[in-house]
This record gives structure tokens, C-alpha cells and sequence, in this order.
């Protein structure tokens, strides 16, 4: 309808004319652009990028089309770079796909069953199975590892979830603004340390301080009774699942309060007083009513932290004592998860002059990305959006 | 780049006049010499006056090697912690002397060493591990080139034992198997008579990364004890589960872990060793194939060392583990330098060959100022020829 | 909360309650300890262990060996942290301006499902994604390049994330008046919307900012390391990184390594606490007179 009239004109800043379009939403028909990219979503926030702004005399015919034109494309090109995400989330799958074929073909199921991870004899001439050349007696097995994944980032949940909840409690219920805002910093703070820093900490500091803790309040005063020998026995030197749970656990605190916080100032006021006013304690009231209230959105914020323990990477590379093979058999000892082994066994591997180990990682790699994508897309079906410290939180590393 | 689907060999180009010697050398392959390489390479003047005095007699002159360029050039070095101090003093003397030529060094493993060689992201690999023959098949181009001789020893955290305490390969492959998981173990005990061994479990540590004295301590295992020990030695291990166990990255990580775990037992290679005893670690005297406990000590590993100087193939891979001689220590290795023979560039090549011909000199690296800081040896006569040979084959 | 009943005899189970009460609140101061202790302990752990041995030196000279300086890596992270908001910034302010104005919040659909599954993907995987493809099979060997393709893409999601909220906060009257004016929509958006919605924008790029210079896992194999001053060469042009030094350097017998390690330690959390308080003086001051602004922690408003 326009497409004809707006060919010559182009809305000069300073001019304005009569909009000779009556209805600020152009009909589909006028232009072929963005509103039918974007699958018919209707009225768009700018009024529509396909020309319906107005016509007006433009200084010069050419500049007005070009300008148009350009316009035009704008919405275009921006939904063209919008794809980038879906492109490279694609393209990593399929790269890592690919690149784990030999992998998957030679493993096969007995990748989730085995508990061995030996590259094989790299000093004996290479062998072919199943079509794939490897070293003789390479066997690859993944249960130690995601056994690994799964228990040290469950402790790490178990670990800040309580603690989370309560700190943002006590900071939008008790604190005064400026120690809130200061406990906002240590959050973002807590947040912005790079994973590198938490390792080296964990590994000089928290490590042996965990190890002395254990020891003196509960690892040798236990009864050997079956369920409780995971907790009990020697300690070692602070390198293993209990350093790698708490470090862990402080990682993901900031995403779990910072949303908790958030969702708590959104309670209805009026349904916390009326509690208060039946005679409920302020614990009782926040137990009946703010709880459940924000309880789905907190849950979503947990997800969200689980999601990136379970691809923490450099931290617990530094602190697990990076075992391959051995699942963690008590609270104290070292153990490797997925992460950490695919950064400390990517040189070993290209050791392996067929590629099998190098194809295992990536498949390794496979694993830990649908983990953490299920992790992640159930929390996002949970909480719509994650509460943002100024500084990142909630990034799966 | 180490993908069936991606491999690559590193083509190898060799001259025609060089062909005449060179039938023992793994590393040459039946190429078709490119007339272009050939005019590239042969063009430059520096290189041509390094090999035109070589055309003749077999092993080339090192100081003809060592060519030095005049405009800067920048080579990398990646590899073998075990190598890594000996090659910052190197680095360091060779920054002084010839600022032209800088090297960056890193200490990744050996593993590292030989993969980045094989992919060409670094100039130098330094490794402790042979070439495997499966890596000689897939990389044509690679060598490995004895730069020095070193060995490593066994360290333990063990409070209260004053002295060496005394192990073998047995026992020790016991310990790594589970098998023997206390200290004052019986095994251990008769090994060590009139010692107090206390009552604490064993932490045994191993490298996390892929190293070269993973190779060296899982070959001596293998060598000694063929019956007990079945994993095939490497650079990366299949480690059997031990309760307890700790993975450490890096020669210093091993230092790091064995301090912090009361009970430990590491291998460490030889140049740690000040930082061993620094750290209030003890080290083992180990059982060599004569029945002798030796230390490890320049003079033990000269000693082992010597019985190979004459039996080195040319390629330079030998296993120097465990030998017959009666006063050798049983850890004994060659540290090689991985080098892909195809230089990116003329001035590289040259400065390699320079690097690498200074390095393996009684006169330079190979001296004992240099040496006798990391507990090392130098080469005999019969290896740095067999060295200068293969350095000599280094072109662009 | 206290009774106000003058009944002489409290309720049966008042005083359990009232102590349940105070101990949950303990409980919660508590919590509160748990995260303010490790805060502490980190940032007095690292200055404390860096500034003991701090020269100034560290920051002007190349490494040698296991001695020498940071320049290196400072001026490798410098590079990649400006290559990094370069591209995201680019991909993703266009991406979160096309998921602010083209689409309705809810539907956006695959999108905006994407990028936040994106955001999920392990650090690790897109490092060992640029290593196969990037590094090896096309044959770039280490490179700048490299690394910094793969930390945009670990940081777009921010930046689109935070772009888009930005743009949804501008309140629609400001578009609805320019299309009154009849300004083209493009000139409207640059001109109107995206002025005010600027700083949100900007913390975004802080937040690419601060995430790039704090990651490790997708550089190691990508952008390698080297020692020397950073090279822009297509092929094989490796670059330092401050996150590599703390990472390598601690492992090394050495002291001096271990200095060095911690230097770098100290650049970064220096680093993040600049960072943080730039993006709170933004925030501050740009919404210091919007009457939409953020709520600070703290009690609710009336």
C-alpha cells in the first residue's frame, strides 16, 4: 500500500507531513519484510519497520530511496544476526558430532557402563575394531566421570541452596539499606571472580582449612556404620569431593539469592501483614506465605546454578585432584568429573596418534552438553528471568 | 590435526645430496624432492654455508650447526617439565648472548610436546618419551634428538624416617596397584630394615597430564616387575583405582601434592630435586637390575647411561630403563627434543639448528654449569654425533 | 511480632515459637556469614599473597623462563577483552535490538530459546568446539582469532540479554511519538530508543567485559599462549592471557612462578572490582532521575 508512494520519499528528520497511512500497524501486505519474518507477531514495538512512518518529501529522490532502502533491509539484517545463536548453538553440535563419530561407533553403550579410562598401549601398533583404528586395549568408560559431575555439583546444591534462601532473607527482611547494598557487592563480588581465582583459593586456602575442619569436629569420631563411612576416614590434603562441593556451592550462591532476593520484594506485601496480623511469628508468615510463594521461581534459580556446576570447569580442575577412573568412594577423596577431565586430558590425547581419544572427549563433550542443556532449559521453564546482579551470575562455565 | 579424518602428514623434503647417508634415519621417507623447496631452501646463503662443509663427511660439524642468525626470529618451546628448567637456562643464556633469537618456553608435558611438534604450533617439543612408532608412521617428519641425559626419582612424604628409605619396582608396583596401602607394610619393611615405618596409608600420587615421566616410571615398573605390573607403559597411564589416590599436573604439581599429602609417594623427574628436598620430602634409593640400591645422583645415572652410548640407533629412541649396569641407577633417560624437520621458515631452521647444536656442545649447554644445576649429564661423544646428524636434517 | 492481649498467661506453645522464630532469623544471619566470609577470605587471600612480593616491575616486563613480568599477558588479555566486545558487542546489540522491536516478549520464540540455551553451553565445550574446528581442521594453529570467536560467543547471550531488557524499558511512548512525527522507524530507534536505553547497553559490555577477562578454559586451546607481545598474524598467532599464568604458574616449583601467578591473581580481582564499580556508576548515575529506578537491596519500598 505504501511500498509504491515510499519508493520516492524517504521521512526527512526535520520535515514532518501528514501520515497518509491512517493505521500505524502497515498490513502484512505492504511490505514483505520483518513483520513476515517474524511470523506475523503482530504489531511490533517500533510501529512496524516496513515503511508505514510516514511519507515525506525527501531532499532527493536517490538519497530518499537509498535511505529507504536501506531501511528496509535494516529489520533484515537484524533479524539475520539474530540467528547467530541458533547457528553456532547448531554448529557445535554437529561439530562435536562429527568429531566424536569414531568415538561412539567404537564405544558404544559400554560408554555409560564402563568405569575404565585407558588410552591403550600408545606404544603398540595401531588396530582396527569395528572400522575404527585405536590403540590396542583403549577402553573408554564415562561413569566415573558423570558419577563425579552429578555428585559434586548435588553437594553443592544441598550446600547453598539453604544458605542462599537465608541470605536473602535476612537482607530483604532485617538489613538496613547500606549493609543490604554492601552484601549486594559481596554478591556481585562473589559473582565477577574469575574460576581460576575460586581454584587457586580453594586450592591453598579452603582445601587444608575443610581438611583440619573435618577432622577435628567429625571425620574420626563417626561410627562405622555403612551410610555413614562416606563421611568418615581420612581426609588427605583437602583435594576432593567435600573442597570441590563448598567451592562449588559459593560459585553458584549469587545466581540462587540474587533471584530469591528479587522474587521476594515482588511478594504482596498485604498477604505477609495479614499473616503477621493472625498471630503468626515472621518466620511462620515467610514459612506460609512468601515461601510458597517465590518457591517455583527459586527452584527455576537452582536449576539455573545447577546447571553451571555441573560445567564448572578451571575450579574443579584445580581442587578435585583430577582422578580419571575412580569414582569418589568417600566425602574427602579425589575424583574427576566430565569438565575438568576434557580440559586435563585434551593434551593426552592428542597423544593418541589414531584419534580415538580425542573422538572420546568430544563425546565426552556430547554428554555434558545435554546435561547441562536439561538442566538449563528446566529452569528457564521455571523462572522466566534470572535476577541480574550488576555483574553476571549464572553462567555455566 | 590428530583425527584420522584431518592427518597430515608434515612432508619432508630432502635434498639429493643428502640422500647418500642417510639409510639408518627413521625420519626420512621416500619423498619426491620438490625442485621448488629445494631452490627455496638451498637459496638462502646462510644455509647454504652451514651445509655445503656438511656434503661430504657424515656428521657435520656442530659449530658449522651453530649458525646464529642476525635478524630476530622468535621460536617457540613447549613440552617436558622434566627438561623445563634446563631449558630456561638455556633460554636464558642464549637470550644473553644472541638477543636476536627468543625463545618462549612452556612446560606442558611431554605429551604436548610431541603433539604440538607434530601439529607445527611449535618450533621445539621437548619430551622425555620416545617417539612411539605409531607417532614415527603418522608424523614422517617428526625426530626426536637427544639433547641431554637426565632421570628421575621416587619422593615421599614419610614422617619420622631419616635417610633413603629403599624400594623396588615390585613393591612399588604393588603400591600402585592397592595392594600395599600402609607404609610400615611388610614389603616395605624388609626392604628397609631397622626403620620405623609408621602406621599411615599411602597416597600415591601421578600425573594428571600426559608426561614423560609418566613413561619413565610406568617403563621401570613394566621392566622390573613384568609379572606384577601388566599396564602398558606410556605417556598417559590407565592408573588402577586406589583409595586415596592424587592426580597432580606438572613435575611442580607432584612437588606441590606430595607436600601437602602426609603419606605420599611421587615420581618426580631429577631436576626437582633440590625442590624435593626443599619441600621436606624424603627420596627413595631404588633396586636397579643388579640388586643394587642406588641413589639418584649424577654419578649413578652416568653409569647407566654409559652402557648406551654405543647401542643408540640412530634415530636416538632407546629405553635406557632398568639396565645392567652394576652401580646405574634404573631411571635413566634421554631428554629429546621433538622437532619437526620442515621449519616454517629458512630463519627458523637456522635458528633451531643453532639452538639445538649450542644445546647438545660440551662447550655450550652441555656443560656442567648448566647441568650440574638440574642433576643431569651430558652426552657422550657417540650420542652428540648421532644428535649433530639429526639436528643437521632440520631445514625449511 | 509480640502479643498484644493483656491475657496475663501467654498462648501454650508461644515461647516455642518465638524461639523457633529467633533461631530461624539466626539462622539466617548465619547464611549470611557463610557468604560474607568467603568474600573476605578471597579478596584478603589474593592481595595479601600478591602484594607481599609485588613489584611494579611485574606489569612492564616479558616473562623469561619462570621469572619475569605480566606485559604479556596483560596486553594478550587487553587484546582479546577489546576483539571480544567488539564482535559481541556488534552480534549482540543487533540481536537484542531485533528481539526488542521485531518481537513480542513470550513468543520471540526459537530465538531467544536459543541464545539462553546457548548461555547454558560449558565453557569448556565451545573451547574444545574452537579447537576442532577452528584450530585444527581449518588450520589457524593458535590464534587470537580463535579466541576471540569463541569467548564472543560465550558472552552474547549477555549482551543481547541486557540490550533487550534495555530497549523493553524504554517505555513505548518514545516510538509511539516518533512515528506520530513520522520519523522512519530505523531513525526513531537510533535517535529515541536507543538513547535512553544506552546504559543498560553499556552493562552489557561490562558484563562481556567481565566474563572475558575472567575465562580460562575457552582460550587454552584456542588462543594457546605465548610470551611475547600479541601477533595478529591469520595463522598461528598466539596470545597470553592473565587467567593463564594463575592457572599454569602455581604449579611450578619455582617461587618466582608462583609471584608471578599471584600478580596476575591480584590483576584480575582488581580488574573485577573495577568493573563492578563502573557498572554501578553507570547504572547510578544515568537512572539517578528516572523514576523507574532499581530498587536497591533493602526493605521494600512503600
Amino acid at each position: 500500500m505504501l511500498a509504491a508512494q515510499d519508493e520516492e520519499t524517504a521521512a526527512h528528520p526535520a520535515r514532518f507531513s501528514v501520515v497518509t497511512d491512517p493505521s500505524p500497524s502497515a498490513p502484512p501486505s505492504a511490505a514483505p519484510g520483518p513483520t513476515a519474518a517474524a511470523g506475523g507477531k503482530g504489531r511490533s514495538a517500533v510501529g512496524g519497520g516496513d515503511g508505514g512512518d510516514g511519507p515525506d518529501r525527501p531532499s532527493s529522490p536517490r538519497r530518499a530511496g537509498a535511505w529507504w532502502r536501506a531501511e528496509r533491509l535494516m529489520p533484515r539484517g537484524l533479524h539475520a544476526v539474530a540467528f547467530v545463536p541458533l547457528v553456532a548453538l547448531g554448529l557445535i553440535v554437529a561439530v562435536l558430532a562429527w568429531k566424536a563419530l569414531p568415538a561412539i561407533r567404537y564405544n558404544g553403550l559400554g560408554f555409560f557402563t564402563h568405569t575404565r579410562w585407558s588410552q591403550g598401549n600408545l606404544y603398540a601398533p595401531l588396530v582396527t575394531t569395528h572400522g575404527v583404528r585405536h590403540p590396542p586395549e583403549a577402553s573408554y568408560g564415562a561413569v566415573p566421570l558423570v558419577v563425579g559431575t552429578l555428585v559434586s555439583s548435588a553437594i553443592a546444591v544441598v550446600l547453598a541452596l539453604p544458605v542462599a534462601v537465608g541470605t536473602a532473607l535476612i537482607v530483604v527482611e532485617k538489613l538496613p539499606p547500606r549493609l543490604s547494598a554492601a552484601v549486594g557487592f559481596c554478591m556481585e563480588v562473589l559473582a565477577g571472580v574469575p574460576s581460576v581465582i575460586y581454584g587457586l583459593w580453594g586450592f591453598f586456602t579452603l582445601g587444608p582449612f575443610l581438611s583440619r575442619l573435618a577432622n577435628a569436629v567429625w571425620a574420626n569420631h563417626l561410627p562405622d556404620v555403612p551410610v555413614l563411612r562416606f563421611f568418615k576416614g581420612p581426609t588427605y590434603g583437602g583435594q576432593g569431593l567435600f573442597t570441590v562441593g563448598v567451592v562449588l556451592a559459593i560459585m553458584i550462591l549469587p545466581i540462587i539469592a540474587a533471584t530469591t532476593r528479587d522474587l521476594l520484594r515482588q511478594v504482596p506485601r498485604a498477604n505477609v501483614e495479614g499473616a503477621v496480623a493472625l498471630g503468626m511469628t515472621e518466620s511462620e508468615a515467610l514459612g506460609t506465605v512468601t515461601l510458597p510463594w517465590v518457591r517455583s521461581g527459586v527452584i527455576g534459580a537452582t536449576m539455573l546454578g545447577l546447571g553451571r556446576a555441573l560445567g564448572e570447569t578451571i575450579a574443579v580442575a584445580m581442587v578435585s585432584g583430577s582422578l580419571v577412573g575412580a569414582e569418589p568412594r568417600s566425602l574427602y577423596s579425589s575424583f574427576g568429573t566430565i569438565a575438568a577431565t576434557i580440559v586435563n586430558q585434551l593434551d593426552s590425547a592428542l597423544d593418541d596418534v589414531s584419534g580415538l581419544a580425542t573422538a572420546t572427549l568430544a563425546e565426552l563433550a556430547l554428554v555434558l552438553l545435554v546435561i547441562t542443556l536439561v538442566a538449563n532449559v528446566g529452569a528457564r521453564l521455571l523462572v522466566r528471568q534470572v535476577a541480574t546482579t550488576v555483574l553476571p551470575v549464572g553462567r555455566g562455565i | 590435526m590428530f583425527t584420522r579424518s584431518s592427518a597430515t602428514p608434515i612432508p619432508v623434503t630432502v635434498p639429493s645430496w643428502r640422500r647418500t647417508r642417510r639409510s639408518g634415519v627413521v625420519v626420512l621417507s621416500a619423498l619426491a624432492a620438490s625442485a621448488v623447496v629445494l631452490a627455496a631452501c638451498s637459496s638462502s646463503p646462510a644455509k647454504s654455508a652451514a651445509t655445503t662443509t656438511s656434503t661430504t663427511s657424515a656428521a657435520a660439524s656442530l659449530s658449522s650447526l651453530e649458525n646464529w642468525p642476525t635478524t630476530s626470529v622468535s621460536l617457540q618451546e613447549t613440552g617436558s617439565s622434566l627438561l623445563y628448567p634446563l631449558f630456561n637456562l638455556w633460554t636464558a643464556q642464549v637470550q644473553k648472548e644472541w638477543p636476536s633469537v627468543a625463545i618462549t618456553t612452556a612446560s606442558t608435558g611431554s605429551g604436548t610436546g610431541i603433539s604440538a611438534a607434530a601439529a607445527g604450533t611449535v618450533n621445539i617439543g621437548a619430551s622425555d618419551a620416545y617417539l612411539s612408532p605409531a607417532q614415527v608412521q603418522q608424523y614422517p617428519g617428526l625426530e626426536n634428538i637427544p639433547l641431554a641425559i637426565s632421570g628421575q626419582e621416587v619422593a615421599y612424604n614419610v614422617p619420622g624416617v631419616i635417610g633413603h628409605l629403599k624400594l623396588d619396582g615390585p613393591t612399588m608396583a604393588s603400591i600402585y596397584q592397592a595392594q600395599i596401602s600402609k607404609w610400615n607394610d611388610p614389603k616395605i619393611a624388609a626392604l628397609n630394615p631397622g626403620v620405623t615405618l609408621p602406621d599411615i596409608p599411602i597416597v600415591t600420587v601421578h600425573r594428571s597430564d600426559s608426561s614423560g615421566d609418566t613413561f619413565l616410571f610406568s617403563s621401570f615398573l613394566t621392566a622390573s616387575d613384568p609379572s606384577g605390573w601388566t599396564i602398558p607403559p606410556g605417556t598417559t597411564v590407565a592408573w588402577p583405582n586406589v583409595a586415596g589416590a592424587v592426580a597432580a599436573q606438572g613435575n611442580g604439581g607432584m612437588v606441590q601434592a606430595c607436600q601437602k599429602s602426609t603419606g605420599c609417594i611421587a615420581y618426580i623427574g631429577v631436576s626437582y630435586l633440590n625442590q624435593v628436598t626443599a619441600a621436606g620430602l624424603g627420596y627413595a634409593s631404588l633396586k636397579n637390575k643388579s640388586g643394587n640400591f642406588e641413589l639418584p645422583s649424577q654419578a649413578s645415572i652416568a653409569a647407566a647411561a654409559a652402557q648406551f652410548a654405543t647401542s643408540t640407533p640412530a634415530s636416538g629412541s632407546v629405553s635406557m630403563i632398568f639396565g645392567s649396569a652394576a652401580d646405574g641407577y634404573p631411571i635413566v633417560n634421554y631428554e629429546y627434543g621433538i622437532i619437526p624437520t620442515k621449519q616454517p621458515s629458512a630463519l627458523a631452521a637456522q635458528a633451531v639448528k643453532a639452538v639445538l647444536a649450542w644445546a647438545i656442545d660440551s662447550n655450550g649447554g652441555n656443560a656442567p654449569t648448566y647441568l650440574d644445576q638440574v642433576n643431569f649429564v651430558s652426552l657422550p661423544s657417540q650420542v652428540v654425533s648421532i644428535s649433530t646428524k639429526l639436528i643437521s636434517q632440520v631445514h625449511s | 511480632m509480640t502479643m498484644v492481649s493483656r491475657v496475663p498467661v501467654p498462648p501454650p506453645g508461644l515461647v516455642r515459637r518465638k524461639t523457633r522464630n529467633r533461631l530461624v532469623w539466626v539462622g539466617c544471619g548465619a547464611a549470611l556469614a557463610l557468604v560474607v566470609v568467603p568474600v573476605v577470605s578471597i579478596l584478603v587471600g589474593v592481595a595479601g599473597r600478591a602484594l607481599a612480593h609485588f613489584h611494579f616491575s611485574v606489569l612492564t616486563t616479558y616473562p623469561v623462563g619462570n621469572a619475569g613480568g605480566l606485559l604479556n599477558s596483560i596486553e594478550g588479555t587487553g587484546v582479546v577483552v577489546v576483539g571480544v566486545m567488539i564482535l559481541s558487542g556488534a552480534v549482540g546489540v543487533a540481536g537484542g535490538v531485533y528481539l526488542a522491536e521485531y518481537t513480542r516478549t513470550g513468543r520471540g520464540g526459537f530465538l531467544r530459546g536459543a541464545s539462553e540455551v546457548l548461555s547454558g553451553v560449558p565453557s569448556i565445550v565451545l573451547g574444545l568446539v574452537g579447537y576442532l574446528a577452528l584450530v585444527i581442521d581449518l588450520h589457524w594453529g593458535y590464534s587470537v582469532y580463535a579466541g576471540i570467536i569463541v569467548l564472543a560467543i560465550l558472552v552474547l547471550p549477555y549482551v543481547t540479554k541486557t540490550t533487550e531488557v534495555a530497549l523493553r524499558n524504554v517505555p513505548t511512548a518514545y516510538r509511539e511519538g516518533g512515528e506520530a512525527l513520522g520519523m522512519r522507524s530505523g531513525y526513531a530507534l537510533r535517535k529515541l530508543v536507543l538513547r535512553p536505553a544506552l546504559p543498560g547497553i553499556a552493562t552489557g559490555l561490562i558484563i562481556a567485559l567481565a566474563i572475558s577477562v575472567g575465562e580460562t578454559a575457552p582460550l587454552l586451546y584456542t588462543a594457546g599462549y605465548s610470551s611475547r607481545g600479541p601477533t595478529f598474524g591469520l595463522h598461528d598467532s598466539p596470545i597470553g592471557y592473565l587467567t593463564y599464568n594463575v592457572w599454569t604458574d602455581y604449579n611450578q616449583p619455582s617461587n618466582l612462578a608462583h609471584q608471578r601467578a599471584d600478580a596476575a591473581a591480584l590483576l584480575l580481582i582488581a580488574l573485577v572490582l573495577l568493573l563492578i564499580v563502573v557498572a554501578r556508576v553507570v547504572v547510578m548515575t544515568t537512572q539517578r532521575h528516572s523514576p523507574d529506578r532499581p530498587q536497591r537491596m533493602g526493605k521494600r519500598p512503600t
